[in-house]
């Protein structure tokens, strides 16, 4: 049982990692983005082409993939989604939609369809958790993700609750035209959550990619599972979806070891729906109480 | 010290302002009065630089301001408190404070205009912990004007800022821009209601379907049988 919630806990930090870029960027430009994933995809190929292609250092390389993350992130923003950001939300969602597919494509292009490889970030000998009736291996790699998303977290919960810029995104994605008119620059605000989320992506999909291997669907299950979570947490809460990632990361290992490893991702979705008809709002997320 | 010429802007096909001038003086309260759809906010909204004007100039203090940006014009001190409040319904009511000083740098500053909001709406120092969404209607609209105040404005523009209050808590939000007034700021107002505006007003525009078609003191309007027939109900 604890082995498998430690295992369980150890898959769900990476979903947990994923949801927390897809809610950041929602919470303040309130846009799912669906290339979420596939960005993280093709920042793992650049990583992948700078270190094995072109021969350079692998933290090098890991940190030129990360600020191509970020750029492409801001790029999105400024140039495909604020010139139709006046006209609906659906807008957006469409370009991210089809952003999706470009990269795919685009990968698919360059990179063709082969499985590469990348090592991970830390190696060195595993940590051995030893029970009654058991034992658990972890990789220093899983111990780092575990380490990274909670560093994340934190770091990110006291920026937006303590910093000026915290504060212009968190009143930017309540009300935009107010903050325009307190003489916040919205914009940049979009830009810079586009930026940090799209990174997230890339750092997740670079952690993942020695399991996952380099191929242009690397991340379309993290990506739904990265939704899962953040739907499960509240989809507006960052606590919520590093809870939500944690736990669907719990509930896909129970199913797998006790129902079965090919519907474990089919019964994590079943449950959540449930969840999601008992407690619409999710998890941790808020109902924000009004008077008019 | 504000001044539009022949502005003009459009929505699409549709023209909002069909070429409205008119002119806001140095410590006065100025009123545009106006039915619904007339284009008061659209004009607020110009000033302010959310919406571009098609045509026509925008004047502060004699440098034009219609090409600038929302942040930059908040950084000429020409504040807006929009209508409806438009708070930050998930932030505390010291947050909103905060984030209305946004473009203020000395943090020592700040931190005084918050004791002085704090000290002039005592109400907002008993509630500044709660979250702004959960405020009544009359304490909401303390707060927007509060909020509008922190960059310390040279011009504050108010936008309907009796909208959906109690007459009585509508007599205290005037009589707070009257003591404004009296401390040396400029008020452009615009409202709905426009005999209490006409009577804290030193000077007023009417507005219908995107033109000025009245102007005079707030004493003349008053006064002006049009006026009583169309805006003050007799």
């Amino acid at each position: 049982m604890l082995q498998q919630i430690v295992l369980g806990l150890r898959e769900g930090s990476l979903f947990s990692l994923v949801a927390l870029g897809l809610v950041i960027v929602y919470k303040t430009s309130g846009v799912v983005n669906f290339a979420y994933g596939h960005m993280g995809m093709f920042a793992t190929y650049i990583t992948f082409t700078f270190y094995a292609i072109l021969g350079m250092p692998f933290y090098l390389s890991v940190i030129i993939g990360l600020v191509f993350a970020v750029v492409i992130g801001i790029v999105t923003e400024r140039f495909l989604l604020r010139p139709v950001r006046h006209l609906s939300h659906s807008a957006m969602l469409i370009i991210t939609l089809g952003l999706l597919m470009l990269l795919e494509g685009l990968a698919l292009l360059i990179w063709k369809q082969d499985y590469q490889q990348l090592p991970n970030i830390i190696s060195g000998k595993p940590f051995i958790l030893r029970f009654e009736g058991g034992m658990i291996v972890l990789p220093p790699q899983d111990l780092l993700i575990f380490v990274l998303t909670a560093a994340i977290v934190f770091g990110t919960f006291f920026y937006l609750k303590f910093t000026k810029l915290g504060l212009a995104i968190r009143a930017s994605s309540q009300n935009e035209e107010a903050a325009k008119l307190m003489g916040i620059k919205v914009g940049s605000v979009y830009s810079f959550a586009w930026g940090f989320g799209t990174g997230l992506s890339a750092l997740a999909a670079i952690l993942a990619a020695p399991k996952t291997n380099v191929h242009p669907s690397m991340m379309v299950d993290l990506q739904v599972q990265g939704l899962t979570a953040a739907v499960l947490g509240g989809f507006e809460s960052l606590p919520g979806a590093i809870v939500g990632g944690l736990l669907l990361g719990v509930i896909e290992q129970f199913i797998g070891k006790y129902i079965s490893v090919e519907l474990k991702m089919t019964f994590a979705l079943l449950i959540i729906i449930v969840l999601l008809l008992v407690k619409p709002s999710g998890l941790l997320g808020k109902s924000t109480k009004r008077r008019v | 010290m504000l001044e539009l010429n022949n502005v003009k802007l459009k929505y699409g096909y549709v023209e909002a302002l069909k070429g409205i001038s008119l002119n806001v003086k140095e410590k006065t309260i100025t009123s545009l009065l106006g039915a619904n759809g007339a284009g008061k906010s659209t004009t607020l909204r110009a000033i302010s630089g959310i919406n571009e004007i098609s045509d026509g100039e925008i004047k502060f203090r004699g440098e034009g301001i219609d090409s600038l940006d929302t942040s930059s014009i908040v950084e000429k001190k020409i504040v807006q408190c929009p209508e409806g409040r438009k708070l930050f319904p998930a932030l505390s009511v010291y947050e909103n404070l905060l984030a209305g000083a946004y473009t203020v740098k000395d943090k020592s500053k700040i931190k005084s205009k918050v004791e002085e909001m704090y000290e002039n709406f005592p109400i907002l120092s008993e509630r500044k912990k709660q979250m702004a969404g959960t405020l009544s209607g009359g304490e909401q609209q303390m707060l927007a004007i509060a909020r509008s105040l922190m960059t310390d404005p040279e011009l504050l523009m108010l936008d309907e800022p009796s909208l959906g209050l109690a007459p009585k808590i509508v007599e205290e939000i005037f009589d707070i821009l009257v003591d404004l007034k009296k401390t040396g700021k400029t008020i452009f107002l615009v409202e709905q209601n426009a005999n209490t505006a006409l009577h804290v007003s030193d000077y007023a525009y009417i507005l219908e379907v995107g033109n000025v078609v009245l102007e005079g003191t707030g004493g003349e309007m008053l006064a002006n049988p049009e006026v009583k027939k169309k805006y003050l109900g007799g």
